[in-house]
């Protein structure tokens, strides 16, 4: 990945940015959501797998940095909803598309159900994935390896 | 299966509050089927999208609205060998892909 950034830093222009806009792992939450409130049933379980590759790719933007490749401007984090009509949907993406890198415990399957059935007729499920957006700007100044 | 993506459109608002596409030339980096790409294509002056998956591509292409067709192209790359000269591009966006 270090290679991609040393790509990326060549075709930019001289002042040009990087946008990293990436999920970040932290046991996200499990909410069952209703125009007249939102509960949080669980979190999910971070695997080793997905740690050791939010850990990679932070490692290698660091290592861009201390190349002097680029300079970190400003970043924060925000929340991205993923929704679903019902637990079982949820569980089912969980295990279809995200199986490598996180995991849904029985118990916080049980008390998702358990609250989106007791819930409101409109109650939706949905996972708060925390996503990390930096800008970097491209250093002008050449290669500190 | 039902499911919602991103329905209080942070990413948009985020992206936007980070970078001024307008008349820039941006290359996208996983760019899959194109999700984030419409979400600003549109003001730019080009926009490449690239990914290593063809069938995400083929889709981000059937689903290119007509009035981007002149500006916004997909390609199949490697992000450790982009295919472009140097100083091509005003924005790189790493998209879910770091």
């Amino acid at each position: 990945m270090v290679h991609a950034l040393s790509e990326i830093r060549r075709v930019l222009v001289p002042d040009g940015i990087l946008i990293d806009l990436r999920p970040m792992l932290s046991k996200w939450p499990i909410e069952v959501v209703s125009a007249r409130e939102i509960r949080e049933t669980s979190r999910i379980q971070d695997l080793p797998l997905g740690l050791a590759d939010d850990e990679a790719a932070n490692q290698s933007i660091a290592q861009a940095e201390q190349n002097g490749w680029f300079r970190r401007d400003v970043e924060e984090f925000f929340p991205f909803y993923y929704s679903w009509d019902a637990p079982s949907e949820m569980e089912e993406w969980i295990t279809d598309e995200w199986h490598d890198f996180i995991q849904l415990e029985e118990a916080s399957k049980r008390a998702t159900r358990s609250v989106w059935a007791l819930g409101d007729a409109d109650a939706v499920v949905r996972v708060k994935v925390k996503m990390l957006i930096t800008r970097w700007k491209k250093e002008r100044t050449g290669d500190k390896e | 299966m039902t499911i919602q993506k991103d329905s209080e459109q942070n990413e948009t608002k985020y992206l936007h509050k980070y970078a001024e596409f307008a008349g820039k030339r941006v290359l996208e980096i996983g760019c899959g089927e194109g999700r984030l790409t419409w979400q600003y294509a549109k003001e730019t002056r080009s926009t490449l999208g690239i990914d290593l998956d063809a069938d995400a591509l083929r889709v981000a292409t059937i689903d290119r609205p007509s009035d981007m067709e002149n500006k916004v192209y997909f390609s199949r790359a490697l992000s450790e060998q982009l295919p472009f000269s140097k100083e091509t591009f005003d924005i790189a966006v790493f998209a879910w892909s770091l």
